[in-house]
């Protein structure tokens, strides 16, 4: 049992909630350049964590979705935009506070 | 049963271990964070009080990852950035020292904040290795309390990240060697600093950690 207790918890790379692939690699890309390439970049890797989610959980991860539909809205996909920050709120209520606000941004 | 095994699990940790630990076990050392049982965190853009000046980014870039792991729901980072913007509230030494942060439970819902702070960035020419110095704080925006912080002096070997693979070195070298690297030392020091971090709502050992020891709260170590 201990040995098995230690392979679920060694100090090296346990499995995670959820899986990020290259997600981080192409937020700092992003923040640094800002540019289409970088944009690409992070849309792909919001797309593989949502869709290919290698986790302990198998749920999309925090967030996700509300800045996956926050890069559609930037570039002019408002349904889609709006479907992705409706669907952050269903799967995390805790974020309806803050995703309602932007909502009722993006009417104005 | 599901409990029993997470208990048996965790008392197995403690045998086992992970790196240094202080004389207090995770109740004890994070209190208020069982007591307060904060579920959404607010990421601030970090203080960069280092040299390197894109140190800013690598950290916060590098932040969510970790504490979504241990449970957490974090609050969408590029949104909230954009509104932090808004607010003219991106620069977090306006904030860090303030008794009252109520106004991130309002507009955001967040339970807790965290602000960190890079003191020192260096690198060494012949080494590949990088030596951060950074705090990290969080901070209850319902008693401004401060329910967990840690303080790391992180060396990191980065000659490692790239992998052993000539050619995909070569090709990463062509794109971008020095952010991918420094990307790196940013992860590995975060990653090592919330490992002591309470599970929150979202894992499994949610609760469950309470006997744990708790690791020290002003670290050193060589990755």
């Amino acid at each position: 049992m201990c040995i098995v207790a230690f392979a679920f918890y060694s100090c090296s790379t346990p499995k995670g909630l959820y899986s990020f692939d290259k997600y981080q690699q192409a937020s700092y890309n992003y923040l640094k350049k800002a540019d289409e390439k970088s944009i690409n970049e992070i849309m792909v890797q919001y797309q593989k964590i949502i869709t290919k989610q290698k986790g302990i959980r198998k749920v999309t991860p925090p967030g996700m979705f509300a800045d996956y539909g926050f890069f559609l809205i930037q570039r002019g996909d408002l349904n889609k935009g709006k479907e992705n920050l409706n669907k952050e709120i269903l799967l995390y209520p805790e974020s309806k506070i803050f995703i309602d606000r932007i909502l009722k941004l993006i009417e104005k | 049963m599901k409990q029993s095994i997470y208990l048996l699990l965790s008392a197995t940790l403690l045998i086992v271990g992970c790196g240094t630990t202080s004389k207090l076990n995770k109740a004890q050392a994070y209190k208020g964070m069982y007591e307060e049982k904060p579920l959404s965190v607010l990421i601030m853009p970090p203080i960069n009080r280092s040299t390197n000046v894109d140190a800013k980014e690598y950290f916060h870039t590098t932040l969510n990852v970790p504490i979504l792991n241990a449970g957490y729901y974090v609050i969408p980072p590029f949104l909230s950035m954009e509104i932090l913007k808004r607010e003219s509230a991106y620069d977090s030494e306006l904030f860090i020292e303030r008794p009252s942060l109520k106004i991130f439970n309002k507009i955001f819902g967040a339970d807790i904040i965290l602000f960190t702070k890079i003191n020192k960035w260096d690198k060494s020419s012949l080494a590949s290795r990088v030596t951060v110095e950074v705090e990290y704080i969080l901070k209850s925006t319902h008693t401004g309390e401060i329910l967990y912080s840690r303080k790391g002096t992180i060396s990191y070997n980065t000659s490692v990240s790239t992998g052993n693979n000539f050619l995909l070195n070569i090709a990463a070298s062509a794109i971008n060697t020095a952010a991918t690297k420094y990307v790196d030392v940013a992860k590995a020091a975060n990653n090592y600093i919330f490992t002591d971090l309470p599970k929150g709502k979202y894992s499994p050992m949610f609760g469950l950690d309470k006997a744990e020891m708790a690791g020290l709260k002003v670290i050193k170590v060589r990755l």
